[in-house]
């Protein structure tokens, strides 16, 4: 079931039993969810996201399980195929700790705190059947071959750039192999039929993520940046059924369109790039806002960008699903790991000019060769344009907060 | 009125008295253990200095690291934008101050301010000590030197080594490795003071290097360093008559611009 050939090299899975870093772990949550509970504002829906989010490992299998990294396998093809998809990614501080039992100090926080958790007999990835890693950064292209000691593991290949012309045929004959894939763990080959099903659910999410957005602009303040990313991530980082996701998502639009500012909203407005922000590693989301700074739109591949753009289908054969999801996944991503930046560069100068924004704030994760290359062009694009840009260029740990508050509050008196 | 400025920093506390343009008084106290206690103490260091009655202070302005844990003051204001108000009063010779760079204990900030005299642009060190003054007092420990005599030291070097700065912890062990090898400490000193200029220098060419560049902080006060990042510059850099204080003095402004505000 390997796409690889079988590893004559394979180990045998590496597990912690480190009572003090799991206590450290649940700490971690803990203490961010306190965090949560001080943002002022905060519509009557939320705890159901924040329990789908928090809760996600000890969530009931109801069928087969298929973990993912990253934002670019487009996760309707596992849903066709009769499994529950759920995104692996780690942002907790003290899962980065127990990753550097088996990897460098000074590989990316995000891989270590991700092998951090694999490393958890009771964590998320050990109730999942297979995982798919695709082949993004340099990291996550080293992880898949580890985390196939964990189970059948898809090493999802990406083209190196976004020539359509080029790469159109193999991105999705790639996807063909995924479904292919994913049909063997859950003996269900996709149908196009089931394929269409998911892509009409996973359409309706990006519908409420734009809803939601557009309701952000519209009156800001109406829900913190952290909340949105908590109700967006639920969806992503839960094996939960999407449609109860959906039906609660519907009434927290609501009651977002619903609110009312007692006064104009005078906060600075940001549009936040660059690398993940994710549960529970909300350390840069908290002083931005902490600052009084408001996130009025972002390009993460954990927020809003995860699941906004919906899959356009033109014709209805199964070749052309794979066709349009490759286009909305792989084509349309804005991951640092393709040559090229246009598709983000294009994307934050569209969020400033929809949002009015005041500037942008781009979140570098230190170890992050990628996107901190990117931040030259970036940095000179904006200021080509006379937009104010902070590089924020920190890890997980907390030791750094208060230089990080300063940077924020000098750049929102300076723009 | 008379206002007062207090840069509760990471290593020394820093005050500055004004009435109106006049200064009347400035103090630099080594901190207390808590921000607060600093506080008072170079709060106290400056009105016994002046002579000023502290109920004479009409407006008191905190920044620094311990801007929002001085335990008083009226108001708060982070030491990028005080720093661009103390330079742009003190000027220099050549002109207006148009960058300035800020070597402090704990971090390094360069602020490129516009022709209006706000801030254009900064940057800081990462979250590491290598790019900062506790470096250069860290490998004077290890040289067993005061830092007086470990500047001495590196002004005297004749045979220059090269060091790199990417780990305060590791340049440690590379001091005691390099003086098994019988390097002269003249040599590792100016390397330390090298390896620093090079970081800050590329720190400042990111921001761009627009001319007048003046040079403050406790760093400023160190000949060595001085000459070094001029040539990591390849340019002249401006040392304020009290590069020390000159953020405390951009809060005194800028407590006085408050409390004209208030008084509208």
């Amino acid at each position: 079931m390997n796409r690889q050939p079988t590893n004559p090299y394979a180990l045998r899975p590496a597990f912690s039993d480190n009572p003090g870093n799991r206590r450290k772990q649940a700490f971690v949550e803990a203490d961010q969810r306190r965090r949560l509970d001080e943002i002022p504002q905060r519509p009557a829906d939320i705890p159901y996201f924040v329990e789908r989010l928090v809760n996600a490992a000890a969530a009931p299998k109801r069928r087969p399980r298929i973990g993912l990294l990253c934002n670019v396998a487009p996760v309707e093809i596992v849903m066709a195929a009769g499994a529950d998809p759920v995104r692996l990614d780690c942002g907790n501080s003290a899962a980065a700790v127990a990753g550097e039992e088996m990897l460098a100090g000074d590989v990316c926080p995000l891989a270590k705190a991700t092998i951090g958790v694999f490393m958890r007999e009771d964590g998320l990835p050990a109730t999942c059947d297979a995982f798919i890693v695709p082949a993004t950064c340099d990291a996550k292209r080293k992880l898949g071959e580890i985390l196939a000691d964990y189970g059948p593991v898809f090493q999802f290949a990406l083209p190196v750039d976004k020539d359509t012309v080029r790469h159109s045929a193999e991105a999705a004959a790639e996807l063909r192999h995924l479904a292919a894939f994913a049909g063997k763990v859950t003996g269900r080959a996709p149908t196009r039929k089931a394929l269409r099903a998911a892509i009409a659910l996973t359409n309706h999410r990006s519908d409420i993520v734009h809803r939601l957005q557009e309701a952000r602009i519209a009156h800001p303040g109406a829900l913190s940046i952290r909340d949105l990313f908590v109700c967006i991530q639920a969806s992503l980082f839960s094996p939960e059924p999407l449609e109860t996701w959906v039906a609660h998502a519907e009434n927290l639009v609501h009651a977002v369109k619903a609110f009312t500012a007692e006064r104009r909203n005078l906060r600075r407005r940001v549009v936040l790039t660059g690398a993940p922000i994710i549960w529970p590693n909300f350390k840069v989301l908290n002083v931005l806002e902490e600052c009084g700074a408001l996130v009025a739109a972002d390009t993460l591949c954990s927020g809003a960008q995860a699941c906004i753009d919906p899959v356009v289908l033109a014709e209805t054969s199964l070749d052309a699903c794979f066709r349009a999801l490759a286009a909305r996944s792989v084509f349309g991503a804005l991951c640092p790991c393709f040559s090229s930046q246009a598709t983000r560069l294009s994307r934050v100068l569209d969020l400033v000019e929809k949002t009015r924004a005041d500037g942008v704030v781009q979140y570098a994760l230190r170890l992050c060769q990628p996107f901190d290359i990117e931040n030259y062009r970036l940095e000179r694009v904006l200021k080509e344009r006379r937009i104010p840009f902070l590089n924020l260029r920190t890890d997980y740990s907390l030791e750094d907060t208060e230089q990080l508050r300063v940077r924020i509050e000098a750049f929102l008196e300076t723009v | 009125m008379i206002t007062a400025g207090l840069d509760i920093g990471s290593t020394t506390s820093k005050a500055v008295l004004l009435d109106g343009d006049r200064l009347l008084g400035a103090a630099v106290v080594p901190n207390a253990a808590l921000p607060s206690a600093s506080a008072r103490l170079v709060f106290d260091a400056v009105l016994d200095g002046s002579g000023v009655a502290r109920g004479a202070v009409g407006a008191v302005a905190t920044t620094g690291y311990g801007r929002r844990l001085a335990g008083f003051g009226d108001f708060v204001i982070t030491e990028i934008k005080a720093c661009a108000l103390g330079a742009v009063r003190v000027g220099s010779p050549r002109g207006p101050i148009r960058t300035v760079l800020d070597l402090g204990g704990q971090d390094t900030k360069v602020v490129a301010i516009g022709e209006s005299g706000g801030v254009e642009d900064f940057a800081m060190n990462d979250k590491c000590a290598a790019g900062t003054g506790r470096f250069l007092e860290m490998l004077a420990r290890k040289l067993d030197l005061p830092l007086e005599a470990f500047i001495a030291a590196a002004l005297r070097s004749r045979n220059p080594i090269h060091m790199n700065a990417t780990c305060a912890v590791f340049a440690e062990s590379e001091v005691v490795s390099l003086l098994a090898r019988n390097i002269d400490k003249e040599d590792i000193a100016a390397a330390a003071h090298q390896a620093i200029a090079d970081r800050i220098g590329a720190m400042v060419r990111r921001v761009g290097q627009q001319e007048v560049i003046a040079f403050v902080g406790g760093g400023a006060l160190n000949r060595a360093l001085a000459a070094m990042v001029e040539e990591s510059l390849n340019k002249k850099v401006h040392i304020p008559e009290s590069p020390q204080t000159l953020v405390a003095l951009g809060a005194a402004i800028a407590a006085g611009g408050r409390a004209a505000e208030a008084a509208l």
